[in-house]
């Protein structure tokens, strides 16, 4: 679907000044200074050719076409030599038009490209408690809509109105000269079209911000209902539906009407100065004409340039809404840009001889202000030692890998990986030390080996190796290119167990000391399911793990299994110890037994 | 004329119908617009005339530009007139339409929604309804004022001179020509653009939904880099887009400039010839000027026009869809059920597509009591729930209640015997309340919290912001899987219906609840006939029978003990969950 990604957010007080917004975007635009000077010089050639052409067309009445004085030889020849004067202005307009369209369209988009870049570095490079409270869409639109909103006050706007500021100015300073008096009259006219502009260009915002949102809430009910039409009229809830859609839909269009109107005033208002000018010119301007103050080809002259001045204003008032909400948009975007809610620093050490030993030594913890959800929690982990940790929903087990992979820092306690504390240990070299399997996965827009690889430089015998592993065999003969089929965006649509086993081939590529596997089963069916638990097997041996399961299926062949209650441990041992031992780890097998 | 084009009309007709008198009367202030607008150069003329001669005074000067005055103001109570009249009329018929799709959409079926994923429904109700108002508000009006204008300029300048006339319009059918060819090119590069677009968010929601796994895995600056490339083919298809855009607009313009060149160079030669005043050429100037508009108008329409008509026939394709389970000509009444309700399936064969079967030759009677189905992933099983609630169509002569066809009863009185559970709860962006009593607005509170506490439920709705009148769903508290499907429950067993189906209900529920929700629905399923599919063998201890389908078969039939004893992929199930049990 176009358009709309569900973005209406009121426009709140920010804490930046406009001046530190405009500041800001002015520093964007300094590298391209040289491209837009040309997109103005360019725009000035067309405000020019612009002019000249009326102002051509008087010349030609005044001096051949009405000059009885000459002979008609030469006021042919006149008129002649004008028409070429004609062509090269209305060429050049064209060219120069064409250009600066161009010319702009592209720096704007590199300043919008390396905006886009600088904001997905800096939301990318943000530590994970910054992600616990930004929704994802939210992110998303700082990166489209409002980016797209600066660029098109960038294109649309500021040539333009530059242009038209300029164009307004020298059309009144040609008036002033051809006729002050008639030019100071028409000048009076401005404040109020002004006032007026501004008015609408607010209202005109509010209005469609307006039916922004009873679009969204629509769109939205349409789909829902069509997602739920079975249900609907298994339910007999049709009737229902179909009032709430009618207020829905009224709605829109009460709104939509109200725009409607308040254009139909605004446009018509603006061509009525316009013509009330024209009506001036005649009665204030034909009076002149006949005192002998003024030509008749400078009354047609400024019948004409009344026409060019009052274009622009029509379209002010939609460029002012378009300024005023892409300063909004470019407020939001460099209050995200200036975030500094980084990742915790690390340290830069790195164990002598990195085995994979892990400890958690009285580690407490609470997420942003929230409750504790790891309490003086400790466990030791040997290197090459499976260890599952299973438990109900909060109990903590997911924090613990958290903690591990330094994404957070514990409260109180500290986290060894091979006797070193994971805040002094060099990030880069750690989240390359564990390899991490998860319930989310995520597919790069590239081919399944980049896929795999992740640019690392790992041999074509190792890939061999870890294809065969992870029990890529049935998946790869699939793809007609093999390895280097494109998947993701763009490419093949993967399964979420084809992602799965994808994210475990990216895991032990990087032969991992430490491996971990966070309910990397979870949401796949059974007949994959088999297939990974098979890879996995084969893939925990001789290396340290943590398995984080619902199914205690997967998690038996644990060499030790930790039952968490709560943010502690409150069982530990191996499955037919904890088994007999007729506590927690007991119940939980009992209600699988009842549940299957 | 063809059928298709004429059927489209008729639509469009019975949608203004109800508001003719509104669009005649905006039409009538939308032909005085351009009649008063056409009036005022023939003043501007008289009045530079009448200077060039001499024959002016200051008071005729002052009465014409009080004529033109009083023309600006009529043209403003009359454009105001019509963008009420017939923009509002082009809104209302929007609405009329999206009530009519909605409507339409309503009384569809499976089969229709298979083929229409709810976004392509969304689509044809926004994007595509807004192709047709667009065309019958804005382009009706610009054609009609394209039209109008033309045909009264070019008579003007024909009254005027006929020579120059035809001189100064030559250009302009090149005008028309290259409007409509640009345009084409132009949506076209913009649509490339779009979806490019699309992907860069896509990229984002991705990247930001598995952030955990770029962090662990350290790729920021490989997925930075990704992100500039999807940026960088962005950046060309926006610069092709402008190529475009740049030529198009000022193409017009250049046009326009030709045209009065070539009335500067007639018209001048026969001023000094003496065949056309001065006014009579400055008058013609300021026709030529009001032609540019209705000129590029002309394209702008046709593409307009192009857009709606597609889109129109998009909507309609929705409007002509009739469900396949359609209302029986002659409806059999529902059968007697006072000694509880028999569901049978006889020789069911169910196909996607030619050669695809996915049921073969189903038998299986349901009730009253509890049928279990069991079987692999995509055996089969909820295909069988949603023939049974109706939501599938089938042949003749397969799906029978009490002994009648269920093609020969109406599917709405079928629909009210049924109560449906299905795998993919579906829940309301409403309050919990309205959520639960889905099938029964009018049920009290009390029994609404009985049925949210047979669901094992009630006490995490208590612990919501507002209890039952808290708003779920996008804008409001999001559910977990286990108690969306809870919530689902809860609405079946409100709902009362004499048949229950549900098609792997508990799936997302922990164990400990799921036993407490079997506990609470033994009473339900005693005076019921239920039918559950579902991976979970535990509902099935409470099962009269059991069958177990395998690729799209019936393959066995028994109680749970019987088949756990003699069923060889039954007895691996149940053994994989015994496993756990040994020590």
């Amino acid at each position: 679907m176009r358009g709309n990604f569900g973005y209406f957010e009121d426009d709140r007080p920010g804490s930046f000044s406009a001046g530190a917004i405009w500041k800001r975007i002015l520093v964007r635009v300094r590298p391209w200074w040289k491209s837009v000077l040309l997109a103005v010089v360019l725009s000035q050639v067309v405000v020019g050719a612009g002019l000249a052409i009326p102002w051509l067309v008087k010349e030609a009445l005044d001096r051949y076409i009405t000059a009885a004085g000459l002979a008609p030889a030469e006021r042919i020849s006149g008129i002649l030599r004008i028409a070429v004067l004609f062509c090269a202005t209305a060429a050049t307009g064209f060219a120069a038009n064409f250009f600066q369209v161009v010319v702009l369209e592209r720096c704007g988009q590199e300043i919008m490209h390396r905006l886009r870049q600088d904001l997905f570095a800096r939301i990318i490079s943000l530590g994970l408690p910054f992600f616990d409270r930004q929704p994802v869409g939210r992110l998303v639109t700082r990166l489209t809509n409002d980016i797209q909103n600066m660029h098109e006050m960038f294109t649309s706007v500021i040539v333009t109105l530059f242009n038209d500021i300029l164009r307004m100015a020298a059309i009144v300073v040609i008036l002033a000269a051809m006729n002050p008096v008639l030019a100071g009259i028409l000048l009076l006219a401005l404040p109020p079209l002004f006032g007026l502009t501004a008015l609408f260009g607010r209202t005109a915002r509010r209005l469609f911000r307006d039916i922004r949102a009873t679009v969204a809430a629509l769109n939205s009910f349409v789909q829902e209902c069509a997602s739920g039409m079975s249900v609907i009229q298994i339910f007999g809830a049709e009737d229902r539906v179909r009032s709430r859609f009618d207020e829905l839909n009224r709605d829109n269009l009460v709104r939509n009407l109200r725009q409607i109107a308040v254009f139909a005033m605004f446009m018509p208002v603006i061509e009525l100065f316009a013509t009330a000018s024209t009506a001036v010119v005649i009665w204030r301007g034909g009076s002149r004409v006949l005192e002998g103050m003024m030509s008749i080809g400078a009354l047609a002259a400024f019948l004409h340039y009344i026409r060019l001045f009052f274009q622009p204003v029509r379209e002010m008032s939609q460029k002012y809404s378009i300024v005023q909400s892409a300063v909004a948009s470019a407020e939001r975007i460099f209050l995200l840009l200036e975030t500094t809610q980084q990742e915790p620093q690390g340290g830069g050490r790195v164990p002598r001889s990195p085995a994979g030993a892990v400890e958690f030594r009285e580690v407490s913890f609470a997420y942003d202000g929230g409750p504790e959800v790891l309490r003086g929690f400790s466990l030791k982990i040997a290197p090459g030692e499976t260890v599952a940790i299973v438990g109900p929903t909060g109990s903590g087990k997911t924090t613990v890998i958290n903690l591990l992979e330094g994404f957070y820092r514990p409260g109180r306690g500290a986290i060894l990986v091979d006797g070193v504390a994971v805040d002094e240990l060099d990030p880069a070299w750690l989240r390359r030390f564990i390899g991490l399997v998860s319930q989310e996965t995520l597919i790069l827009p590239a081919s399944l080996r980049e896929n795999i690889t992740l640019g690392r430089d790992i041999g074509e015998a190792a890939l061999a190796r870890v294809v065969e592993q992870a029990r890529l065999g049935p998946l790869l003969s699939r793809m007609e290119k093999g390895l280097d089929t494109a998947v993701g965006i763009g490419g093949r649509v993967l399964s979420a167990g084809e992602e799965q086993l994808i994210a475990l081939a990216r895991a032990l590529a990087g032969d991992p000391g430490i491996l971990i596997l966070d309910e990397a089963t979870a949401s796949i069916d059974s007949a994959t399911e088999s297939l990974i638990e098979e890879a996995i097997a084969t893939t925990l041996a001789g290396r340290t793990a943590i398995v984080i399961a619902h199914r205690l299926s997967t998690v038996r062949r644990a060499d030790r299994i930790v039952v968490m209650e709560a943010g502690r441990i409150a069982e530990s041992g191996s499955h037919e110890d904890l088994a007999a031992a007729g506590g927690r780890y007991a119940a939980m097998l009992e209600g699988e037994r009842l549940r299957d | 004329m063809n059928p298709e084009t004429k059927r489209r009309l008729r639509l469009l007709f019975s949608l203004f119908r109800p508001r003719l008198a509104a669009l005649a009367a905006g039409f009538a202030a939308l032909l005085a617009v351009d009649a008063m607008q056409l009036f005022i150069p023939r003043v501007i003329r008289d009045a530079v005339d009448g200077i060039a001669a001499g024959s002016a005074d200051e008071q005729s000067l002052f009465r014409q530009g009080l004529v033109i005055a009083a023309l600006g103001c009529g043209v403003f109570v009359c454009r105001y007139g019509w963008r009420r009249l017939i923009l509002g009329a082009s809104r209302q018929v929007e609405r009329d339409l999206r009530a009519r799709i909605f409507d339409a959409v309503l009384g569809l079926d499976a089969p229709f929604f298979h083929k229409n994923p709810p976004g392509s429904i969304v689509a044809l109700a926004s994007n595509d309804l807004n192709a047709v108002q667009m065309a019958c508000g804005m382009g009706l009006v610009a054609l009609v004022d394209a039209v109008v204008m033309t045909l009264a300029c070019i008579g003007f300048m024909l009254a005027m001179h006929p020579f120059l006339t035809l001189i100064a319009v030559a250009p302009l059918p090149f005008l028309a020509l290259a409007t409509a060819l640009l345009s084409a090119r132009l949506h076209h590069r913009f649509a490339a653009a779009q979806k490019r677009f699309a992907e860069l968010s896509e990229f984002c929601r991705q990247s930001f939904a598995a952030i955990r796994l770029v962090k662990a895995a350290g790729i920021e600056a490989r997925q930075t880099r990704a992100f500039g490339r999807i940026g960088r083919s962005y950046i060309r298809d926006n610069l092709r887009l402008a190529t475009v855009q740049g030529a198009l607009f000022p193409f017009s313009g250049l046009m326009g400039n030709l045209c009065l060149l070539l009335v500067l160079l007639a018209g001048g030669r026969l001023v000094i010839e003496g065949a056309v005043s001065v006014g009579e050429l400055v008058a013609f100037i300021s026709y030529l000027f009001m032609l540019t508009w209705p000129m590029m108008a002309f394209g702008w329409v046709a593409g307009l026009f192009q857009r709606g008509m597609t889109s129109l026939s998009r909507i309609m394709k929705v409007l002509d869809s009739r469900p396949v389970m359609a209302e029986p000509s002659e409806p059999l009444p529902l059968p007697a059920m006072d000694k509880g309700v028999r569901i049978e399936l006889s020789g069911l064969n169910l196909d996607s597509g030619p050669g695809r079967r996915l049921l073969e030759g189903i038998e299986l009677s349901a009730g009253p009591g509890l049928l279990g189905i069991a079987g692999p992933t995509g055996a089969g099983k909820s295909l069988i729930a949603a023939v049974v609630a109706r939501i599938l169509p089938v042949a003749d002569g397969c799906l029978f209640i009490n002994g009648v066809d269920a093609n020969r009863i109406s599917p709405a009185a079928w629909r009210g015997l049924v109560a449906f559970v299905p795998q993919h709860s579906l829940l309301f962006a409403d309050t919990v309340r309205a959520n639960i009593a889905l099938g029964r607005p009018d049920a009290g509170l009390a029994e609404i919290e009985a049925a949210a506490r047979a669901a094992a439920i009630h006490d995490e709705i208590m612990a919501m912001p507002a209890g039952y009148e808290t708003v779920i769903g996008e804008r409001g508290v999001s559910l977990s899987g286990g108690q969306k499907q809870r919530l689902a429950l809860a609405r079946a067993i409100l709902s009362d219906k004499p048949v229950l189906v549900m098609d792997d209900p508990l799936s997302a529920v922990d164990a400990a609840t799921e036993q407490e929700i079997i506990a609470n629905l033994r009473k339900i399923f005693r005076n019921r006939t239920c039918i559950v599919a579902s991976h979970r063998f535990s509902l099935f201890e409470e099962a009269d029978r059991v069958v177990v389908i395998e690729r799209g078969r019936v393959t066995d039939r028994g109680s749970h003990r019987e088949l756990a004893a003699r069923n060889p992929w039954y007895a691996m199930v149940a053994a994989r969950q015994a496993m756990d049990l040994k020590p």
